[in-house]
C-alpha cells in the first residue's frame, strides 16, 4: 500500500511539475519599458505566424515580443515576400521569453535573422557582436537615409560609429483621462493648456470629492519613471542623466524641485503607496478608481479594448511654466520617447535577404502603414500622422501633437542602465512612504548612481 | 580481494550501464556542466554571454562577504524556512494521522488537501496575489478587516508563509501517510494492553516509528526553504515597503545575474547559499542517529 501511495505521489508531483514548467509564463515587471505592451505580451504565451510560402523561396525568421503589433508587420512582411520570393516566419515569445530565447540563441547559434532591438539591451548586443554592421548596407542601399529618422534614435542603436540598428518606430507619452468620473463629481475635462500644477489641483480635487467612493485623482508609482515622472523632471529642466552619459542628474536643483513636486502635489492626490504597490495603474484607471493617468502610445490597444474605452479621453501632456509668463515654451513640455531598432543577426545566412526586409520595414511607405494599421507610431519622421486616426472613436492625436507643440526626449540611457534605473526605483520607495524626505533620497540615488556610472567608464 | 566477474555478470553489467546512460549524461550535460561552471564563473568578471570572462580570483567572495544585502536577504530566507517549516510538519502530521483512520469519503480528502500541488506554483501565487490585495482583495473583504497583507512589513512574510505552508502540505500529508501505513498494528495493540492509547501512543509510536520519513520532509523542508524565490517574486510588487523584509537571497541572485548582468557576483551569492545548505545538511546528517529510528 506504501509503494502504491508514494508511486502515485510521486506521478501526481510530476505532472504538477510539469505543469509548472508549461504554466510559469512570468508576470513581467516591465510595465514602463519602452514600446511593446510587456504585460500583454508575457500572457499570451508563445505565438507563431506564417506567411504563405512564396515561391519556392527560402524562410527568413523574425522575432518579436509583442503580440499587439503581429498581425499588422506580418502583413508588411508579406508584400515584402511576395514581391522577393521569400517566406517570412515570426515568433513572438512575449518581453521576458524574448530576452531569453536571444541570450540562450547568441551562446547556441540560433538566433533569428531579424529581430527587435530595445534601449535596455541594445549596448550590451551592439558590444558582443553579436548584431549585424550595417553600414554598408546603408551606403550601397538608395532608399535608405538615416536622416529621416528621429536621431535619438539612430544614436541607440549606433555603435563605435557603425550603425546596427534601423529605427522601428517611436513611442511618445500622453494623459488618458475617465470623462465619466470627471462629470461625475463634476470636474471640468482638462485642454491641453494645462500646467503640471493643474494637473494636481485636477487630480486632488477628484481625489477629495471622490474619497467616500475609493475614487482617487492619480496614479504614479515609483516604478512609472519613463511614463510619468521623467516627463515632470525634464519638463521642469532637470535631468536624470547628463548628456555626456557619465554624471547623475538626480542632484541636479531642477531635477530635485520636479521630485520635490511630485512628492508634495502628485503623491497626495494618489491612493496610498501601500495600494500602489498592490495593484497597477492600469488596472485601478480600466476599473474607474483613478481619474486619470500618463500612458505611453505603446498601451493604447490596452485601453482602447477596455469594455468603458467609450469614457476615455486622451489629452497632451501639461508643461510646467518654469519661466512664469504663463504660456508654454516648447522645452518647457517634454515627453520622453523611446523607440524600437530593427536589427539583423551578425551570423544569418541571408545577410542580404534580411537587409532587404528591413529596409523595407523602414521605408517611408510602410513607415506610414504601420501608423495606419495602428501597430505603432513611425520611427521614420513625419511618417505618424495617420496614427492619430489609426483607432476609430478614440482620438491618440496627443502623442503625435506634443512632437510640434512640445520637446521630445530621449529616454534617460547608458550602457547600466538597467542598474541605475533598477536603483532609483527602489530608493523612491522610502521618499514614497515619507516625501518629506525626497531631497534626501535624491542625494541617494545620485550618490549610488555616479558609482554605477563611474565603473560603467572605468 | 577482488573478485573476478563472471562473463554473466560483466553482460549485465554492461547492459546496466547502457540503461541508465541517457539519464548520466542527461545529469552529466545539464546538472553536473553547469556546477563547474558556475563555480568557475563565481571566480570571474564576467562578460557578456558568457564571452570575455576574466579571472579576479576571490574578488567576487571579498565583495559578499562585506555586502550586507547578502546577509540581510540570507536572513531572510532563514526567517521563512524557521517560520513556514515547523507550520508545514505539523499540520501535515495531524492531517495524515486523521485521514488514516477508516472515514467516509476519506480519498476525497486526500484529493482536497493533495490539490495544491497540482497547480502551477505561479498560478498559485498569482491567485493569493489577488486574495492578498489590502484593497479589493477576497480576504480583507471577507475578514472585514483592512490588513496590508504583503505591504506592511511587519507581516508581509507571515502571508509569504501562508501560502508556501498551504501549498507544501499536501505534499508531505502523503509522504507521511506512507509511513503512517508502514507502522505494524500489532504495537499499537501491544501498547494498549499496556495502557498507552491515544495521544501517549501518538508520542511514543508513531512520532518514532514515523521518523524517518519526518527526517526526510524537514531535510527536504529545509533545503526548498532557503531556495524560495518565486512566492515572493510573483505575489509582492518591488515598490512595496515590505519588499526588502522578504526578499530572499535566492532573489538578490536573480537580481544580480539576470537582471544586473553580473554573472560572476550571482554565482559566488550562489554558491556561498549552496555552502550554508550543505553546513546544515551535515549537521541534520549527524544528528540522524539520535532520533531517527530505522525499525
Amino acid at each position: 500500500m506504501k509503494k502504491r501511495l508514494l508511486a502515485a505521489a510521486l506521478a501526481v508531483s510530476m505532472a504538477a511539475a510539469m505543469v509548472g514548467c508549461g504554466g510559469s509564463g512570468s508576470t513581467a515587471g516591465t510595465g514602463s519599458e519602452g514600446a511593446g505592451t510587456a504585460s500583454t505580451a508575457s500572457t499570451a504565451g508563445e505565438a507563431q505566424g506564417t506567411t504563405a510560402p512564396a515561391g519556392s523561396g527560402e524562410t527568413i525568421t523574425v522575432a518579436i515580443w509583442d503580440p499587439n503589433q503581429l498581425a499588422g508587420l506580418q502583413q508588411i512582411a508579406d508584400e515584402w515576400g511576395a514581391a522577393n520570393g521569400y517566406k517570412v516566419e515570426f515568433t513572438v515569445p512575449g518581453w521576458d521569453g524574448y530576452w531569453t530565447m536571444l541570450e540562450a540563441g547568441v551562446s547556441g547559434g540560433e538566433m533569428p535573422d531579424v529581430f527587435w532591438m530595445h534601449s535596455n539591451n541594445a549596448a550590451k548586443y551592439m558590444a558582443s557582436g553579436v548584431l549585424l554592421n550595417m553600414d554598408s548596407y546603408i551606403e550601397n542601399d538608395d532608399t535608405m537615409d538615416l536622416n529621416n529618422y528621429f536621431e535619438g534614435i539612430n544614436e541607440l542603436y549606433s555603435y563605435n560609429g557603425s550603425q546596427y540598428g534601423i529605427p522601428k518606430d517611436h513611442d511618445t507619452i500622453a494623459v488618458i483621462y475617465n470623462k465619466a468620473l470627471f462629470d461625475k463629481y463634476g470636474v471640468e475635462h482638462p485642454t491641453s493648456d494645462w500646467t503640471w500644477e493643474d494637473f494636481a489641483a485636477i487630480a486632488q480635487e477628484i481625489s477629495d470629492k471622490g474619497a467616500a467612493d475609493g475614487v482617487y485623482g492619480t496614479y504614479c508609482n515609483t516604478g512609472n519613471n519613463q511614463d510619468t515622472w521623467y516627463n515632470i523632471i525634464y519638463s521642469y529642466g532637470g535631468e536624470v542623466i547628463t548628456e555626456d552619459k557619465k554624471a547623475s542628474g538626480y542632484d541636479e536643483p531642477a531635477t530635485i524641485e520636479a521630485m520635490k513636486f511630485v512628492a508634495e502635489k502628485i503623491l497626495p492626490a494618489c491612493p496610498s503607496p501601500d495600494s500602489m504597490a498592490s495593484t497597477g495603474g492600469d488596472t485601478m484607471f480600466i476599473s474607474g478608481v483613478v481619474g486619470m493617468i500618463c500612458q505611453g502610445s505603446w498601451t493604447v490597444n490596452n485601453f482602447y479594448t477596455a469594455d468603458n474605452a467609450s469614457d476615455f479621453e486622451w489629452v497632451m501632456l501639461p508643461y510646467a511654466d518654469v519661466n512664469g509668463n504663463g504660456t508654454c515654451e516648447p522645452e518647457e513640455r517634454c515627453s520622453i520617447y523611446n523607440g524600437l531598432g530593427w536589427s539583423i543577426y551578425s551570423q544569418t545566412k541571408h545577410p542580404d535577404a534580411a537587409w532587404s526586409l528591413v529596409s523595407y520595414l523602414s521605408s517611408e511607405a510602410s513607415q506610414i502603414k504601420q501608423s495606419e494599421l495602428g501597430v505603432t507610431m513611425a520611427g521614420y519622421i513625419g511618417c505618424s500622422e495617420a496614427f492619430a486616426n489609426a483607432f476609430d472613436g478614440m482620438d491618440v492625436s496627443a502623442f503625435v501633437d506634443i512632437e510640434e507643440q512640445g520637446t521630445l526626449i530621449f529616454r534617460p540611457y547608458s550602457k547600466t542602465t538597467a542598474i541605475w534605473e533598477d536603483d532609483a526605483s527602489q530608493a523612491l520607495v522610502e521618499a514614497w512612504s515619507a516625501p518629506e524626505k525626497m531631497e534626501e533620497v535624491m542625494h541617494k540615488i545620485a550618490d549610488s548612481m555616479n558609482e554605477t556610472l563611474a565603473e560603467e567608464n572605468g | 580481494m577482488k573478485t573476478k566477474m563472471t562473463k554473466r555478470a560483466r553482460t549485465e553489467a554492461i547492459w546496466g550501464l547502457l540503461f541508465i546512460a541517457p539519464t548520466i549524461i542527461g545529469l552529466l550535460i545539464l546538472n553536473y556542466y553547469p556546477i563547474f561552471e558556475t563555480v568557475w564563473q563565481s571566480f570571474c568578471k564576467t562578460g557578456d554571454f558568457g564571452i570575455g570572462n576574466t579571472f579576479i580570483g576571490l574578488g567576487n567572495f571579498k565583495k559578499l562577504f562585506t555586502d550586507k544585502e547578502v546577509f540581510r536577504t540570507l536572513f531572510n530566507s532563514f526567517r521563512y524556512a524557521i517560520l513556514s517549516l515547523p507550520l508545514t510538519v505539523a499540520i501535515s502530521l495531524v492531517l495524515a494521522v486523521l485521514l488514516n483512520r477508516k472515514m467516509k469519503l476519506r480519498s476525497v480528502y486526500r484529493t482536497i488537501f493533495f490539490l495544491p500541488m497540482v497547480c502551477a506554483p505561479a498560478a498559485v501565487a498569482m491567485v493569493w496575489k489577488w486574495m492578498f490585495n489590502q484593497d479589493y482583495g477576497l480576504l480583507n473583504h471577507m475578514l472585514g478587516f483592512k490588513i496590508n497583507w504583503v505591504t506592511d512589513p511587519a507581516i508581509a512574510m507571515l502571508a509569504i508563509v501562508i501560502v508556501g505552508v498551504w501549498s507544501s502540505i499536501g505534499n508531505n500529508m502523503i509522504l507521511l501517510l506512507g509511513g503512517l501505513q508502514d507502522i505494524p498494528r500489532d504495537y499499537y495493540e501491544a501498547a494498549s494492553v499496556d495502557g498507552s492509547t491515544g495521544v501517549h501512543a501518538f508520542f511514543h509510536i508513531t512520532i518514532p516509528l514515523l521518523s524517518p520519513m519526518l527526517f526526510f520532509i524537514i531535510q527536504t523542508g529545509i533545503m526548498g526553504a532557503l531556495n524560495l524565490f518565486d512566492l515572493p517574486f510573483m505575489i509582492m510588487d518591488q515598490s512595496s515597503r515590505a519588499w526588502p523584509s522578504v526578499k530572499t537571497i535566492t532573489y538578490l541572485f536573480y537580481e544580480y545575474a539576470f537582471e544586473k548582468s553580473n554573472r560572476g557576483y550571482g554565482a559566488a551569492i550562489i554558491l556561498f547559499l549552496i555552502c550554508i545548505i550543505s553546513i546544515l545538511t551535515f549537521i541534520l546528517q549527524k544528528s540522524e542517529k539520535k532520533w531517527v529510528h530505522y525499525d
